[in-house]
């Protein structure tokens, strides 16, 4: 759209303090320096690019990614998601600062000291297909009626019988998450869950921690892990900035 | 470069948890792509492939692709051995240290349309693929443990790059 149109736009990474701001030091996206666009109180992180935007590749979203971790070393900070890309500055404050900043200074105070922990677990998949035979007899005996035969004589079969295993890792996980979930949120400021994005998905949740209670809420990913070893492998990503816990309401 | 992880006092002392900080993309990509502010009347950048991500991996776990998946994994499994076979990984690196196998699955997929294309290196050593995404924990030998391919900045990329 007519964001485009002029020879270099603004990229916007996040949204900082307006007093005391400064921007971090690495570079931006196509090497541009990242700058602060202060607003009252609020402030954007923004760097150059070609009007016509964007190769947006791995590069890219590494550098999105970077840019936020560094200014979280010295700031609390709003993420923008990848990809905002505003025509100058003008824009930045007539769009952004000026319509939302109250809602920003408000959201920065609230995630001030807060960090994002990711905290996904999946099956182990031979551990949790042994015991989906053993509880479900349905599944164990169209697993036997099928072993052995040729696969285009069983198509439908195998169908049905991966469907059980779906439905019954469905079950499993509906079980399986909550506890994990709550023990955890019972150390975080907010928590958000998230849709499974993998078959054998059993927790996929984001946390957001005082980073004063970190240490504890690390060990206790810990203890969660050591009781699931060999069933529920946990990824536990962070500390990030807090990107499923900011969003902007109906600004101006 | 100092990194927000250095941190924390506390890295983990367990050895069964997998972690990382957001130097590593592939564990930041969906919240990246898909969470945080936006302000709607501007155009996002164009990512193709990308910003269906989330919502066709939700679909594709109901699928036949990975029913026939299931029901060969179980048909494979020996009930009294305790080899694992793997099913597709979807979202990388989390059975790190498993024996999960690397076919292709729809996440991979989508990440093979984002990183096939243009995978030129960059100059502050990113390499992190899908398992070298840069554990930072400081227990490094757990981490070396951890890293199946480790700081060759063009190993794991040029595995994805073989792309089409």
């Amino acid at each position: 759209m007519s964001a485009t149109k002029t020879d270099t736009a603004k990229y916007v990474y996040g949204v900082i303090p307006g007093s005391g701001a400064s921007p971090p030091p690495g570079p931006g996206i196509d090497d541009a320096p990242v700058a602060v666009i202060p607003h009252g109180g609020v402030a954007a992180l923004a760097s150059d690019v070609s009007g016509d935007f964007l190769e947006a590749g791995r590069e890219e979203l590494l550098r999105h990614s970077r840019v936020l971790e560094e200014t979280m070393e010295h700031s609390v900070v709003l993420p923008m998601r990848f990809g905002v890309v505003l025509p100058d500055e003008e824009t930045v404050h007539q769009r952004l600062l000026g319509p939302y900043g109250e809602e920003l200074e408000a959201q920065l105070e609230a995630m001030k000291g807060k960090v994002e922990i990711t905290i996904k677990g999946i099956y182990d998949e031979a551990a949790i297909l042994r015991e989906v035979i053993a509880e479900d007899r349905s599944i164990a005996k169209l697993r036997e009626a099928i072993q052995g035969k040729p696969e285009e004589a069983t198509y439908y079969q195998r169908i049905e019988l991966g469907e059980l295993i779906a439905a019954a890792l469905e079950e499993k996980r509906a079980a399986a998450a909550p506890p994990v979930i709550d023990r955890l949120a019972g150390l975080a400021v907010d928590v958000r869950v998230g849709e499974p994005v993998h078959e054998r998905m059993a927790v996929n949740a984001s946390f957001l921690v005082e980073r004063s209670r970190l240490e504890e809420f690390d060990r206790v990913v810990d203890q969660i892990g050591a009781e699931q070893a060999g069933r529920i492998q946990l990824k536990y990503t962070g500390p990030l900035p807090p990107h499923s816990f900011v969003e902007l309401g109906i600004g101006g | 470069m100092a990194t927000a992880m250095q941190q924390q006092p506390y890295r983990g002392g367990s050895g069964y948890v997998a972690r990382s900080s957001s130097s590593g993309l592939y564990d930041v990509l969906e919240l990246i792509l898909d969470k945080g502010l936006v302000i709607d009347v501007f155009v996002r950048v164009s990512l193709i492939g990308i910003e269906i991500l989330t919502i066709d991996a939700r679909i594709v776990i109901a699928s036949v692709d990975t029913y026939l998946r299931f029901a060969e994994a179980v048909n494979r499994l020996d009930l009294m051995s305790t080899e694992t076979q793997g099913l597709p990984e979807l979202m990388d690196g989390i059975t790190e240290g498993g024996a999960s196998s690397k076919t292709k699955g729809v996440l991979q997929g989508a990440k093979q349309a984002l990183f096939g294309d243009e995978d030129e290196e960059g100059d502050e050593g990113d390499e992190e693929g899908e398992e070298g995404s840069r554990t930072k924990r400081r227990t490094s030998s757990t981490t070396a443990k951890r890293r199946r391919s480790s700081s060759s900045s063009s190993g794991s990329s040029q595995r994805r790059s073989k792309s089409s």
